[in-house]
């Protein structure tokens, strides 16, 4: 009897939802992939909140360590009405900074109050600049009030000799930040795509080797061949299997981003931060021709390899590119140009980056990359169905 | 039907086929004897339209292999030594997969999978996952998947390597219902008993050439000797020396 012909699309149908079934039954590994996935968010988004508010809490301390209070009654009387509150250092305050674990300190010496009155009077700021997270960041707030002083004091004599104060301050400066605050947040938070974009990828590496290298090994890649299947729509319904793999991996990192940019304590980040419903949105579309492009890169990579851990090595790379170009484009501090939208990557880092800084986008920074990730999922599948038909390939090379 | 005519394959300088031409009637059980390397695998992964046919032409069923691959899969059911199973799958699952890529439907393919259950004594392991199947289980389990679109044409290549007596004899009994369901059974071996018992007419290849063909009466006639290892020996011209050559030249063109 001879058996009608099956649909293309019924056998990619049919490849991946074998393939689907196969993966999610190696339950520690999805579950693994799964829940470190939606766990990124969290732990990446709690990080950075601790990190925003320290800094933020040191620029706003109210708080300074002064050594020697009793020299400089005026000083003190300055500080006091600025509501700063004075601490006593602890006495080897110096080793301490420079083990990092003191704030900077004001030390007054013994002869202030004998010199105020000349002009001549000293106050020495003690810290360590290479200690960005103690001595290093509150030396500013030691500075500021001592221009304060300085400015008051200054004012008050020039007065008393019958002299405008304005006289000291020919040009006055005043700041005008153009950044707004989500701006600034989106500086940081570029990192809830980037995460995803490379969770997106490490993700689905087991299966698209496997699916490629794997199925070889196994020894079943051979029977697979004699089967009727025309070799694409093998390859597209195993093309189909990753991406939809690759997919969820992504939703679920976002979910996790978005879960605990909603309910999660964060004042530093919360605050500036919140992506909408359709700021979601429009990230996943991205995602929904990434994934596939991502997929079939490795895919193909793995189906060069000889087993599965010589596609694992080449699938690698991809992983690896996925994560450098980001940071390259950081720290080149490239400026957004048409060109990134070709580059797969970092055109989707440079749309949503756009998104959170609430910048315009156009229909070319959607379709541009899609039309890239479609181009490159065609040609990776076609010259993976190509390969397939090379005896060193479906019996491995000597 | 399997119609070989003149069919070649080399690999770089080795040449694995030279010129093998054969027919496979329906309804008959032939075998294909030859020594390890004879070129047994490359003939029939040529059929199975795995390796590109060198030279000459191969057709199952009035299907050109190079013309028309998919119709001849379509016909042909093949056992290669590549037996892998999704070890997360059940024996049943690996086979209905196969069945689905055939477009069969599930009340036929759970009736084909019915029946091999019963004749290969499977009932225990069908759904089961193939994780940690011994050999014969496996072996059970990859006839099935490269038979369950009942093929008119079927083909295995050494099937009964590594199988213990049951598996073995459990196999000959699949092979003769195959046979007397009127299909067209074609299987390689290298163990001349098996081959005796079993197959209608004999084809004997070494260095990639036919060396003889018959029943085994004609091949013992034909050569003269009274049993078939002894003809297979003279027929095939070797003695145990080129034997052992011949295989190590083709392991390497593998």
């Amino acid at each position: 009897m001879t058996n009608k012909p099956v649909s293309t699309i019924r056998t990619i149908l049919t490849v991946s939802k074998k393939e689907l079934t196969d993966h999610l039954r190696d339950k520690r590994t999805a579950t693994m992939i799964f829940l470190l996935s939606i766990a990124m968010g969290p732990i990446i988004l709690m990080g950075l909140g601790y990190f925003i508010g320290s800094i933020e809490a040191k620029a706003e301390k109210k708080e300074i360590y002064v050594s020697g209070k009793q020299h400089a009654p005026e000083l003190v009387n300055f500080l006091q009405r600025q509501d700063m509150k004075l601490l006593e250092p602890k006495a080897d305050f110096r080793e301490l900074i420079k083990q990092g674990n003191h704030d900077a300190v004001m030390v007054i010496p013994a002869d202030f109050s004998d010199n105020f009155l000349t002009g001549d009077a000293k106050v020495e700021l003690v810290y360590d600049d290479t200690r960005q997270s103690s001595s290093g960041a509150s030396v500013g707030v030691l500075r500021r009030v001592m221009r304060a002083f300085n400015a008051e004091v200054s004012a008050q004599r020039l007065i008393a000799r019958g002299v405008a104060p304005t006289l000291l301050r020919p040009v006055e400066v005043q700041d005008t930040n153009l950044g707004t605050a989500a701006q600034r947040a989106a500086g940081l938070l570029f990192i809830i795509p980037w995460i995803t974009l490379i969770g997106c990828v490490t993700g689905c590496t087991a299966m698209a080797v496997d699916l490629a290298a794997g199925e070889r090994e196994r020894g079943s890649l051979e029977p697979l061949l004699m089967t009727p299947v025309g070799r694409d729509a093998l390859v597209l319904g195993k093309g189909v299997a990753v991406s939809v793999y690759s997919l969820g991996i992504a939703v679920l990192t976002l979910i996790g981003f978005a879960l605990t940019l909603k309910y999660g304590n964060l004042p530093a980040i919360g605050s500036v931060l919140s992506l909408s419903a359709a700021q979601y949105g429009m990230f996943f579309l991205m995602l929904l021709t990434f994934a596939p492009a991502m997929a079939a890169i490795q895919m193909l990579l793995a189906t060069y390899g000889r087993n599965f851990k010589e596609g694992q090595t080449y699938a690698t790379y991809a992983i690896q590119l996925v994560a450098i170009l980001p940071a390259v484009a950081m720290f080149a501090q490239l400026k957004d140009a048409t060109w990134q939208l070709f580059v797969p990557v970092m055109a989707q880092l440079m749309v949503i980056t756009r998104l959170l800084r609430g910048e315009p986008t156009d229909l070319i920074h959607y379709l541009l990359p899609a039309a890239v990730n479609a181009a490159i999922f065609v040609v990776a599948m076609v010259l993976i169905a190509r390969l397939l038909r090379q005896e060193k390939i479906i019996f491995g090379r000597a | 039907m399997i119609e070989v005519r003149n069919l070649s394959k080399h690999f770089g300088n080795v040449v694995a086929v030279d010129g093998v031409s054969f027919t496979a009637p329906n309804g008959q059980i032939t075998g294909l004897l030859g020594p390890n390397g004879a070129g047994k695998t490359t003939t029939i992964r040529m059929i199975g339209s795995l390796v590109e046919i060198g030279g000459g032409s191969a057709a199952v069923d009035g299907h050109d292999v190079s013309q028309d691959p998919e119709n001849t899969r379509r016909v042909c059911g093949i056992l290669t030594d590549a037996r892998g199973l999704y070890a997360r799958l059940t024996a049943r699952e690996n086979i209905r997969y196969y069945a689905e890529l055939h477009g069969i439907d599930s009340a036929r393919s759970e009736a084909t999978i019915a029946r091999f259950t019963n004749w290969l004594d499977m009932a225990g392991i069908i759904d089961r996952r193939t994780d940690g199947f011994s050999q014969g289980e496996r072996m059970k389990v990859a006839i099935t998947r490269a038979l369950v679109h009942e093929p008119s044409t079927v083909i295995l290549d050494e099937p009964t390597n590594g199988l213990d007596v049951m598996t073995t004899r459990s196999l000959r009994e699949l092979i003769k219902r195959l046979k007397a369901e009127g299909r067209t059974v074609m299987f390689s071996s290298h163990i001349m008993q098996e081959v005796a018992a079993l197959c209608d007419e004999i084809i004997i290849i070494a260095k990639g050439k036919v060396c003889a063909q018959g029943s085994t009466e004609a091949l013992l006639a034909h050569s003269g000797r009274s049993n078939l290892e002894d003809a297979f020996v003279a027929l095939a011209g070797i003695d145990e020396e080129s034997l052992s050559a011949v295989s190590s030249n083709a392991e390497k063109a593998a």
